[in-house]
């Protein structure tokens, strides 16, 4: 094996977006003076979840959703690899990886869409609950990730951090992508500014 | 029908924890004269507190950098400008009606405003005010 690019640039923009957005959503989430900065950050999160959601269908080998969804005995096989201390190498996401991906989109559209929902006054004090309760489910998942990152990356010897920021991991040559897509980073970019001012003004 | 009915009941009151602006004055009541013997909350006291400047935060000065000097008016966000529904509950209904809510916004307005987490005494006249206000 080989370090060959596996992430595209859409994808390893939106995650960092993604990062940037939650974490500063987050901090803002109780404060009023901040609260157009909350509003921002959590457009940020949405607009990109959305677009990742798409690009799982059209985008780069591994970051295609059929490329890395998997059913719950490749999950359980996983982790029972990483149990024994001996994980299975997966050049994309592994199996459990790519579920928490899988669930911070969707929390990442449906706290996006209840916290607009409530910014708009369209439902009761329900709605902010919603929001709340949704929030904090993504910061579970959030840690959960992060747990499977840090330890994934102990045992691989492979630091995946730095991966989704160079795009480069461990594969065979015949595995790798054969552009990270610029073109359709720029077009991200200019769906948040687009989906952003939409869903602020 | 009737179990599905008392399910039901019992459901709803334990989603919104319903009470009125007499019960959720009376247990800040209850906690301040814990603290404070002989305590007794005045709507006065709370009319003065809600027009307050306290200075800390320079967007928010005071209550009624968002909630106007008139709690029966509707008010607007400092920051967002977005219209905020009146606070006294002769002008909006909906208003203390729900302990856990009441308490949330406290917690946060308080903290940002003042500072500092209001204390019981000042939660009971606060809601003295705008329970009384007319």
């Amino acid at each position: 094996m080989q370090k060959i690019l596996v992430w595209d640039w859409p994808v390893r923009i939106g995650h960092w977006l993604m990062v940037g957005g939650f974490v500063i959503a987050w901090l803002t989430s109780e404060s009023e003076t901040f609260r157009l900065l909350h509003v921002w950050s959590g457009s940020a999160v949405i607009s990109v979840a959305a677009f990742r959601l798409i690009w799982g269908v059209v985008g780069t080998r591994h970051a295609r959703f059929s490329s890395f969804v998997r059913g719950p005995r490749a999950v359980l096989a996983y982790l029972g690899s990483l149990l024994r201390l001996q994980p299975r190498h997966h050049t994309g996401h592994n199996p459990a990886g790519g579920w928490a991906i899988v669930a911070l989109l969707a929390l990442g559209v449906l706290t996006g869409a209840s916290g607009w929902a409530t910014y708009n006054e369209l439902g009761g004090h329900w709605l902010e609950e919603l929001h709340e309760g949704l929030a904090a489910a993504m910061l579970a998942v959030v840690l959960v990730h992060l747990a499977g990152v840090f330890s994934g990356s102990l045992l691989h010897g492979e630091n995946l951090v730095r991966a989704m920021l160079t795009g480069r991991k461990a594969g065979e040559p015949g595995e790798a992508i054969s552009s990270a897509r610029p073109l359709a980073a720029v077009t991200l970019l200019a769906w948040l500014l687009t989906a952003s001012w939409w869903l602020t003004s | 029908m009737k179990t599905i009915a008392i399910l039901l009941l019992t459901g709803t009151s334990l989603l919104s924890h319903a009470g009125t602006p007499q019960q959720i004055g009376q247990a800040y009541a209850q906690e301040a004269s814990s603290q404070i013997p002989g305590f007794s909350a005045s709507a006065a006291r709370g009319k003065d507190f809600f027009h307050r400047r306290f200075d800390v935060n320079a967007k928010m000065p005071g209550c009624t950098a968002c909630h106007t000097d008139n709690p029966l008016a509707v008010g607007q966000h400092a920051v967002t400008g977005k219209a905020i529904r009146p606070l006294a509950v002769s002008a909006n209904g909906e208003r203390l009606s729900d302990p856990a809510k009441v308490e949330k916004w406290f917690g946060r307005n308080c903290k940002e405003v003042l500072g500092r987490a209001c204390n019981a005494a000042e939660k009971a006249d606060f809601v003295a005010y705008m329970s009384e206000a007319r």
